[in-house]
């Protein structure tokens, strides 16, 4: 371990954990994003599944909306979190120079990106806490011991996929000001397939097909699946679990694309 | 001789192509080191690709490069130790304060500079807690400053440093720069004022449509110091052209606003002020002047302008279309 880890490995490790701290800083400042983040997801939480206490679903089973509406709004509110926020984000840093300013400095660019992903990351696991409090305390909705390993599979693995997806989508977004349009118009309409708002058991199969093609209804279902009271062992959902890998190795895969500089220059 | 321990930069028939057009056609010049070096020239004339190649932002088409003994296109982490970058419209994280921000860029070097030093070399001590958003123009501008000098730097370039900034601010960062060369560092310079560069650099190059057209040190620069001087004075209507004593040069009058333009400016003067004392005569607004490195300068690159054919080539929007 020791071998790998060089003084100077080391070092840029801690230039990691302290831009994570800065981009930390820099993010609870700003309002604006802690409203796209944290109070859209919690304001459609509370209007829905208020609207729906009680309500059973008898086509999953018979079990209560809200199992199945909670962990769907957090996969909407870790999509905003990561690949809303990265690929609008890096648009702005682009369109604002900063990007510009960071490369002419010698922190390494995996460095800053890494900060950049650890620092999304720590955004997930709050929204994420935050979230499964509102919805065990208010609306019945249970955590339970025995399918935690699958939620938590899940959570990284749609963490993951949407972000580096966020990322690898900026090579798409010409300027910070399309990137809003950019962002949604991929999303929003995957949403209402995707089973995120309402179940979707009476869509055409050829809906079915193309919101399972995309990674929104994996980390959806995965979620759900590990809420649902009928669901046992650990939690695993296989199909899900493979797609969302899948879609996290294209999205290192556009990532990296994204980020390689075009050529003749330096970027 | 060893080029990388006398040269900061070396630039040997340096060229840039985007697409067709070619920005920077042939440059050569050499930056010693603990040198002022500015680079004049009108937008579009292809400094901001030079600027950007040394800075290892842009990667040249042909030619030579070395900044501190290195290829800046290898992007090496050891050369980003050493040089400090003011860039034009460069942004900072807003939410971050003034000393968050020095502190933070000051990370990513392993020599650095202290937050306290740096605050108060760019005097923004009253905006030290004050985030980056709501400082103006003029206090980004210092900001930038210091951030370039966090780490610092052997070499600073600076891209239009003072543009936006109040007389009294130009002045403090023009002591800024001067501290530094009393440091020993190199400064490579981009302006569009000619004060400044006059002020501050030790050498000059003036470019126009990508290539050098001229260069020396301000007070030389086109032949400056050869030229004839300009003396001025108001000459009281009561008396004429033909009154004043013979000097050497032309004489010519306007209303009451006499010019002589004279190689010996000396004794064209000692001439007409002992004859305005004589026959006590008030000359008003006297001046003697070298004509200036604006006039120099405006005369280079209108006569330049008038012989190349793409100097119309806008190179702000070459920046885009790569950029895009």
């Amino acid at each position: 371990m020791n071998a790998v880890l060089t003084p100077s490995l080391r070092r840029d490790l801690g230039l990691v954990v302290s831009q994570i701290r800065y981009e930390q800083r820099s993010y609870w400042r700003n309002r604006g994003r802690g409203i796209f983040t944290f109070v859209f997801p919690l304001m459609f939480l509370i209007i829905f599944a208020t609207l729906n206490q009680g309500v059973r679903l008898h086509n999953l089973g018979g079990i209560p909306y809200d199992d199945f509406f909670v962990p769907g709004i957090l996969a909407y509110g870790i999509i905003g979190t990561t690949y809303v926020n990265m690929a609008i984000g890096t648009a702005v840093l682009r369109d604002q120079g900063i990007l510009k300013r960071m490369q002419g400095t010698p922190l390494p660019r995996w460095a800053y990106i890494a900060a950049r992903i650890g620092s999304t990351v720590l955004i997930v696991a709050a929204i994420t806490v935050v979230m499964l409090a509102v919805g065990s305390i208010f609306y019945g909705v249970h955590v339970r011991l025995s399918t935690l390993p699958g939620l938590i599979a899940i959570l990284v693995l749609g963490t993951a996929a949407f972000t580096t997806l966020g990322i690898g989508i900026t090579r798409f977004i010409s300027n910070a000001e399309v990137a809003p349009v950019i962002v949604n118009l991929t999303i929003l309409p995957l949403t209402f397939i995707s089973a995120v708002w309402f179940p979707v058991n009476g869509i055409p199969t050829a809906l079915a097909d193309i919101a399972k093609a995309f990674p929104i209804r994996p980390l959806a279902d995965g979620l759900q699946y590990a809420f649902n009271p009928h669901t046992g062992g650990a939690g695993f959902n296989g199909t899900d679990i493979r797609a969302l890998a899948i879609w996290t190795a294209a999205g290192v895969y556009l990532m990296l694309r994204a980020l390689r500089r075009p050529q003749g220059e330096v970027r | 001789m060893n080029s990388s321990l006398e040269l900061a930069i070396e630039v040997r028939d340096l060229h840039k192509t985007y697409g067709t057009v070619e920005a920077v056609r042939g440059v050569s010049f050499e930056v010693a080191r603990g040198e002022v070096f500015c680079l004049l020239g009108p937008n579009g004339a292809g400094k901001t690709s030079v600027v950007e190649i040394l800075e290892g932002y842009r990667i040249r088409s042909d030619g030579e490069a070395r900044v501190l003994g290195m290829d800046p296109a290898r992007s090496e982490r050891a050369l980003r130790e050493r040089v400090g970058i003011v860039l034009q419209q460069c942004g900072v994280q807003g939410d971050l304060t003034v000393a968050e921000l020095i502190e933070m860029y000051g990370r990513y070097y392993t020599r650095r500079r202290s937050v306290d030093e740096l605050i108060e070399l760019v005097d923004l001590g009253e905006k030290r807690d004050t985030r980056a958003k709501q400082l103006s123009g003029g206090q980004l501008r210092r900001l930038d400053l210091a951030l370039a000098l966090v780490g610092d730097p052997e070499l600073v370039f600076l891209d239009e440093p003072t543009t936006g900034f109040d007389p009294a601010a130009r002045r403090g960062a023009w002591s800024v720069i001067r501290s530094l060369c009393d440091l020993g560092k190199t400064i490579f310079l981009t302006t569009h004022y000619m004060d400044e560069a006059q002020s501050l650099a030790n050498r000059v190059a003036v470019m126009n449509a990508g290539q050098i057209i001229a260069s020396g040190t301000p007070d030389e620069l086109g032949g400056r110091d050869s030229r004839p001087a300009e003396i001025r004075f108001r000459l009281p209507s009561r008396w004429s052209l033909g009154d004043l004593p013979d000097v050497p040069g032309e004489r010519s009058i306007a209303g009451e606003s006499v010019a002589v333009m004279t190689r010996e400016p000396v004794v064209a003067t000692q001439r007409i002020t002992t004859w305005a004392v004589e026959h006590d005569v008030e000359l008003g607004h006297f001046s003697v002047n070298q004509p200036t490195l604006e006039d120099i300068y405006l005369e280079l690159t209108a006569a330049s302008a008038g012989t190349t054919e793409t100097s119309s080539s806008d190179e702000g929007h070459v920046n885009q279309e790569v950029s895009a």
